[in-house]
């Protein structure tokens, strides 16, 4: 059976026709054509689906899509500027070498940024834990808790540089 | 995946009315963190999911001064209409940084909304400070986006024998409240387990809230998680302890032992508890409560761990989550 569910992704007010057995992932990749998030493990294990929904982090591979109305979703293509200036943590995952095959990396920014909302100032055992749900199988894991760790840096000293997606809710037809 | 109908009530009432309705082919449904795995896999292919989601008050953290006031058995509250601090499920950021302040000294009661996610739990300075072993097993289940996700009521519904949340609330004696076709019904944790998977919620029945009483001043708490990795990990077995001491500081007047793991359902020993209470808190009595705790324990052999050395970890993480919770450092400087 379809339902009907509004919310708003990176911004935009956007309404989705869904099955009532899509899972939130779904929505995004096939409902609104956003695939920088990805399908890992698809049960909630890999964090490789990460969004940030109400901002909180969440697998959105076993979130039900219409558990989503009403809900503010960000995704990886809700992170960088309107004019492409990327944010502190991309340019930062860039500059450590936290990017190897890429796979966990949208994941891995999302679950980065909902921590660095929640605790702008994260010590090495806050960063751990808020990733902790997002495997990296090339193990790259010490080069992204110092792209984490300078990408909060950064934000201290320019707080403005990611407060884009998290707090726009402007109205946008689908 | 096998087709339903996700339906989302508005209020209790309705909730309870569907699920009456659907009888056993329906699921109740919060933050489905299991329940969708376990569609996706075919293990269960329920008609219905019922959710918790838009349900008012199901998402709260409420607590009453040390009077009780606001703790069990206060009478026919509604969950909608109960007052107190409602967590915004808005762009806070799991914030549960919203909670009312207003502790007294002595502690408070405690009532949880059923769909309180663990983060909220986790990150509540409040319940960090009075029910210790609560927040220490909130934050200690699966990885922060379950614990945003996946709540609180949801834990103990699941009734799985390593429910991190369940084994702590034991220590408090914590009780649940159903709401049903028949009213309203609160029942000890305890007693709602009747073994793995399996509890007296009927199936037309909502948990709809976790009350903890205040368990009084100089009360020390804490939870274990036995595990091979640190992070993203079912307890291999766990354990929790709560000691409340007499005026004299020394004296432990309740004791509470928990075990997740160590039976079909979390428990607690009572021969261990019996040992404690009336007794100084040494670590002498101590070793002797887990050793009798280590006796009673029902543990049995899985591939996560053996049952000899889930005997011999109970001897060893007993005193160890009692020293943790600072219970041995105050009877010494006291």
């Amino acid at each position: 059976m379809d339902q009907v569910v509004r919310l708003v992704v990176n911004g935009d007010a956007v309404t989705a026709r869904v099955e009532s057995d899509w899972n939130l992932l779904r929505l995004l990749r096939e409902g609104l054509g956003l695939q920088g998030t990805k399908e890992g493990c698809g049960a909630g294990e890999c964090g490789a689906c990460t969004v940030i929904l109400d901002g909180a982090a969440v697998n959105s591979c076993i979130f039900p899509a219409v558990a989503a109305e009403g809900a503010e979703v960000v995704t990886v293509e809700g992170l960088a500027a309107p004019d492409g200036t990327l944010h502190p943590l991309q340019q930062q995952f860039i500059d450590k070498g936290a990017v190897q095959c890429g796979f966990c990396t949208p994941g891995m920014l999302l679950s980065a940024k909902a921590l660095l909302d929640r605790i702008p100032d994260p010590t090495e055992h806050q960063i751990k834990s808020a990733l902790a749900g997002n495997l990296c199988r090339c193990t790259g894991y010490n080069q992204i808790i110092e792209a984490v760790q300078a990408a909060a840096a950064d934000l201290a000293a320019t707080p403005a540089a990611g407060a884009r997606a998290s707090s726009e809710t402007e109205e946008v037809p689908a | 995946m096998a087709s339903f109908e996700f339906l989302t009530p508005q209020t209790l009432p309705e909730a309870v009315d569907l699920l009456a309705s659907w009888g056993e082919e329906a699921a109740v449904v919060a933050g489905a963190t299991d329940l969708w795995v376990n569609i996706r896999s075919g293990k269960l292919a329920p008609k219905a999911l019922v959710s918790l989601r838009a349900l008012p008050s199901m998402r709260s953290l409420r607590h009453a001064g040390g009077d009780g006031n606001g703790g069990p058995g206060d009478g026919a509250r509604t969950p909608g209409a109960a007052t107190g601090t409602t967590l915004p499920g808005g762009a806070a950021g799991g914030g549960a940084a919203s909670i009312a302040a207003g502790a007294s000294p002595s502690g408070g009661a405690l009532t949880i909304g059923a769909a309180t996610p663990h983060a909220d739990i986790e990150d509540s300075l409040w319940v960090a400070e009075h029910f210790p072993a609560l927040q220490q097993a909130c934050a200690s289940l699966g990885s922060r986006q379950v614990r945003n996700v996946g709540t609180l009521g949801g834990n103990i519904c699941n009734a799985a024998p390593c429910a991190d949340s369940a084994t702590a609330l034991m220590l408090y004696d914590a009780t649940v409240v159903l709401q049903g076709p028949d009213g309203e019904r609160e029942l000890p944790l305890g007693e709602f387990f009747i073994g793995p998977g399996q509890t007296r919620r009927g199936p037309a029945e909502v948990l709809t809230q976790i009350r903890v009483a205040d368990p009084g001043p100089r009360t020390y708490s804490g939870y274990l998680k036995h595990t091979r990795r640190k992070g993203v990990e079912l307890a291999m077995m766990s354990v929790g302890a709560r000691v409340t001491l007499a005026e004299d500081g020394l004296t432990v007047r309740r004791a509470r032992i928990s075990l997740g793991v160590c039976a079909p359902t979390p428990t607690c020993s009572a021969g261990g508890e019996l040992f404690l209470e009336g007794k100084p808190l040494t670590r002498e009595n101590v070793a002797r409560a887990a050793e009798i705790a280590a006796e009673e324990s029902r543990v049995r052999d899985s591939w996560r761990g053996k049952a000899w050395y889930r005997r011999e970890m109970i001897r060893v993480l007993v005193p160890r989550v009692i020293e943790q919770s600072g219970a041995f450092a105050a009877v010494e400087t006291r």
